[in-house]
């Protein structure tokens, strides 16, 4: 039998960042992954995805947006076959980056399936057969797998999860995305700027639901742009399989909240319904881990499982199913498994969605303050009035900040624009750091660039703003 | 009702909430403890006056609030608190948990010194409780959410690490952010109330978080210590004195070589009286019939009435360095008492006050002060006035030193006087006569059979 001090199971981004830091702490780790090094981040999320979306980004402008600046380029011609190779190179050389960091680091990455055994021992199949590991502490970082729908069954080919979504080998002609979430969103609008006639059905009653109806707005008249059709408040009810109508296609019936059943013909069909965790088939009820009713691992703010010496972190745990949150949770167990008094007690968790324009926030939205009984002051800041925008031609979108009347401390950033992923970064340092309005507001920011926006909306939100102007006596819109 | 912080002692302006052993929406019964406060003098429950529901805290545990804040809202009604009674727990009748020293008038004396420290058993205990719930080794923990705290992930952190309640302090920075320094703080003030502190006895006697003067001190690493209980009078007291009166300070030398043979010739007595006679009843009995020249030099200034009172009442103030900080007990009527009853009382009130046992009256009532700066070392110094008194004598170290004594160089048992007083009552002419006077008699303490 194998001894280690930590065993990581899953090398996702919580997990292997976790190995990583248990080995720098001197902690005698093993990794366990039973597919590919990375987890669904690097291979078959994040990463791939994003690189997807430049490039048609990227081609949809060159065909698009670039003539009023006087780049006409009519003979642009995709070949997805060299996209997709471009992209699974991107992808190995992140994974392969891992396997180095984890192996230099000292952890012992052991590639097969495991199952809990007993809390401090699990087997371990792997190609050359069982191998028994025992270990002081385990972290469960498995991380989740798509959802699905029971009569929308994926096969892989063309009906399919955001997994195969990222692999495809033609552009499809009608793309039918089933789930208006970020991972619908970012590949509907992927495809159709690579020419994809898309629809997208949510059930709520808008896309991104949850999200500040202010942002979704912009991107939703964005999407017209691209020619995606979105339908909020309606369901899919069956599905058809007419081979003799076209080959590969498909009839899916939907259902608005009011009423009235619709077809929509389709070439594909991504399903793209949420995640579930992957808290099955480790063993973690012969253990007796206890999960919630949606089989997220339940864990304290340490990251402990109701069983000592096992932890779990990232997107088995429950929402925000994030990798970055995933990451910060392996850094906390690690030192939470070193002895440390180590919580999760940040302030916020950012998301960011990859639409166009992205979509990014932090801190509390504007309803949760209401919620609270929080006085708040709104400051916006459109992005027409930033001159770095307007030298890009990316113009759309805004910037709104939340500010606590009574000490001025930033509460909430809510930006929908161009590099609002990366403006992100900013605001959540600033809600991290506990900073005031007067804080950022001091704080010089180059120009010309887009993170003028902060400050410009705080001033916007005291009434001051200087690059946009509001009529003293008009009520902030 | 709204409830406010009680007058819970004489001389106190504020207390710390401690723990609060209720939460809204409780229902209290009358005279039910709701309140833990930590004051300079002790920790008092505070129990609730009527019956009903609470309504809301309006201070937060670890904030200190003034006497007079309102902390608490409880709505009376008539619904009785359910089943299990609160009152098996501790009846709590009085209103406090009375500090030793008795009540009195409202308005603190500017004369009377600061208050000693009583017993801080309870606070002790309370901490203790605290410590034990909180770290959970190897079961799920649930801490409190800090999303709300105006502090850096740093500070948090560090929070943590102290097992400090960052939600519970109250922040020094702009908007109340709480800073590394307050989580320090905090950690400290605990350590030093805590029990279970490695750090030996002189640390263990603190519970007054403003006693700075033994704070155990973290190398290193800046610390922000607040004046509070018997630190914050002290400066309040100096920085008036320094401030309102007129300071002078004139020295003299005395040659105490007769008193010092007089102490070593009743050396045998005194260990027969099991008294501890140092030189002090001697200066005080030397100091008496000066005084009674120069009534003066025993008097008070009311700065208000624009007023001298001379005091008739010889009563000497004793500053007496303690843990906790300066303290000044006081010899009631001094020019009645036997050298032996003089070294008496001053034992016995020393060692009253640095246990922190006095009583208040044992601290108040002074019409001069002296103060031994000669015990530690040093030529002389320049005292503070125990404000509104006009005059402190500074005793110094007596040492042997050549002096010219009928023209020949003779080794004598010399001691420095330094006496420092408010000009705006007495003038340098007259601090000198008197001083002439008590150097008369202290040089030739027979002298003193006569006066």
């Amino acid at each position: 039998m194998k001894q280690f001090d930590a065993v990581v199971i899953g090398s996702g981004p919580g997990g292997y960042v976790c190995a990583i830091r248990l080995a720098q702490l001197g902690k005698k780790t093993a990794i366990i992954e039973r597919e590919f090094l990375g987890g669904v981040c690097l291979n078959v999320g994040c990463i791939p995805s994003k690189a997807l979306i430049y490039a048609s980004s990227q081609y949809w402008k060159i065909k698009n947006d670039f003539g009023e600046m006087g780049l006409e380029s009519k003979s642009t011609q995709m070949d997805i076959a060299k996209l997709q190779a471009w992209k699974s190179g991107v992808v190995n050389k992140l994974t392969s980056g891992v396997g180095n960091l984890l192996k230099m680091n000292g952890a012992e990455i052991i590639r097969g399936e495991a199952r809990f055994v007993g809390p401090k021992s699990l087997e371990v199949k792997t190609k050359a057969g069982t191998e028994k590991i025992s270990a002081h502490d385990f972290v469960i970082a498995t991380g989740s797998r798509v959802s699905e729908i029971p009569f929308l069954k994926t096969n892989g080919k063309n009906i399919i999860t955001s997994t195969e979504a990222l692999a495809l080998a033609e552009v499809p002609e009608r793309f039918v995305v089933v789930g208006g979430g970020f991972i619908g969103l970012e590949i509907g609008t992927l495809y159709a700027k690579l020419g994809s006639r898309v629809t997208i059905v949510e059930a709520m009653d808008q896309l991104l639901p949850s999200t500040d109806k202010e942002l979704v707005t912009v991107v939703e008249k964005r999407l017209k742009v691209f020619g995606v059709t979105v339908m909020v408040q309606t369901k899919v009810v069956s599905l058809e399989e007419k081979e003799p109508l076209k080959a590969k296609s498909l009839r899916l019936t939907v259902e608005g909240v009011t009423g009235g059943k619709k077809a929509i013909e389709a070439d594909c069909i991504l399903v793209s319904v949420g995640r579930k965790p992957n808290s099955d088939g480790a063993g973690l009820e012969t253990i007796g881990v206890k999960l919630d009713p949606r089989g997220n691992v339940i864990t304290d703010q340490q990251g402990k499982t109701n069983v000592p010496s096992v932890w779990a972190i990232g997107d088995v745990t429950g929402p925000p199913q994030l990798a970055h949150r995933a990451m910060m949770d392996g850094l906390l167990v690690a030192a939470g498994i070193n002895g440390e008094k180590s919580y999760r007690d940040y302030k916020t968790v950012p998301w960011v969605v990859f639409s166009d324009p992205e979509i990014a926030a932090c801190g509390y939205s504007e309803k949760e303050l209401v919620e609270r009984g929080v006085k708040y002051k709104v400051g916006r800041f459109p992005f027409a009035a930033s001159g770095r925008a307007l030298s890009t031609s990316e113009t759309d979108g805004f910037m709104k900040v939340l500010i606590d009347e009574k000490n001025e401390a930033i509460l909430g950033v809510h930006i929908v624009g161009h590099e609002a992923s990366n403006l992100i970064a900013e605001a959540t340092l600033a809600i991290e750091m506990g900073a005031t309005a007067e804080d950022i507001i001091r704080t010089i920011h180059s120009h010309p660039t887009l993170p003028e926006a902060f400050p410009e909306s705080i001033e916007a939100a005291l009434g001051k703003a200087i690059h946009i102007f509001k009529p003293a006596s008009r009520k902030p819109v | 009702m709204d409830f406010k912080l009680p007058d819970i002692g004489e001389g106190v302006h504020e207390g710390e909430i401690t723990k609060w052993l209720v939460k809204t929406g409780d229902q209290v019964t009358a005279d039910q403890p709701m309140v833990e406060i930590m004051t300079d003098k002790a920790t008092v429950e505070i129990p609730s006056p009527v019956a009903g529901t609470v309504e809301s805290l309006f201070a937060k545990e670890g904030q200190t609030v003034p006497v007079g804040t309102v902390i608490i809202k409880i709505s009376e009604g008539g619904r009785a608190a359910p089943a299990p009674a609160p009152k098996d727990e501790k009846p709590a009748t009085a209103p406090a948990e009375k500090p030793s020293a008795p009540p009195a008038a409202k308005k603190t004396q500017p004369s009377s010194p600061p208050t000693p420290v009583t017993q801080p058993q309870s606070t002790v205990a309370t901490r203790a409780t605290e410590r034990e719930v909180s770290p959970a080794a190897e079961r799920q923990v649930e801490v409190e959410s800090t999303a709300h705290v105006l502090a850096t992930p740093a500070t948090r952190k560090l929070a943590r690490d102290l097992d400090v309640n960052i939600g519970g302090l109250t922040g020094t920075g702009q908007h109340g952010r709480v800073t590394k320094e307050d989580v320090q703080l905090a950690y400290e003030t605990h350590q030093a109330a805590s029990p279970r502190t490695s750090h030996p006895a002189p640390s263990q006697a603190l519970s007054v978080p403003g006693a700075a003067k033994q704070q155990p001190v973290t190398k290193g690493a800046l610390q922000r210590i607040p004046l509070r209980g018997i630190r914050k009078k002290i400066s309040e007291a100096m920085a008036h004195s320094k401030h309102t009166a007129a300071h002078f300070t004139y020295v003299e030398e005395v040659d105490m070589t007769e008193v010092v043979k007089l102490r070593a010739s009743v050396a045998e007595e005194a260990k027969r009286r099991n008294t501890k006679l140092t030189y002090l009843p001697f200066i005080i009995k030397g100091l008496i019939p000066a005084l009674v020249e120069f009534p003066f030099l025993n008097s008070a200034l009311d700065d208000e009435k624009q007023e001298v009172v001379l005091k008739g009442d010889y009563n000497m103030g004793i500053a007496t360095d303690t843990e906790q900080g300066l303290m000044v007990p006081v010899i009631k009527q001094a020019d009645r008492k036997s050298i032996w009853e003089l070294a008496a009382e001053i034992t016995e009130l020393s060692e009253k006050v640095r246990a922190g046992k006095a009583a208040i009256d044992d601290l108040r009532g002074g019409t001069f002060t002296l103060t031994n700066a000669g015990s530690i070392g040093g030529v002389f110094a320049t005292p503070i006035i125990n404000h509104p008194e006009v005059a402190i004598l500074g005793v110094n170290a007596i040492r042997k030193r050549p002096v010219v004594k009928d023209d020949q160089i003779v080794i004598r048992d010399m001691m420095y006087l330094s006496l420092s007083v408010d000009h705006r009552v007495v003038d340098g002419a007259d601090a000198a006569r008197f001083m002439n006077r008590l150097v008369f008699f202290l040089s030739e303490p027979t002298r003193l059979v006569f006066a």
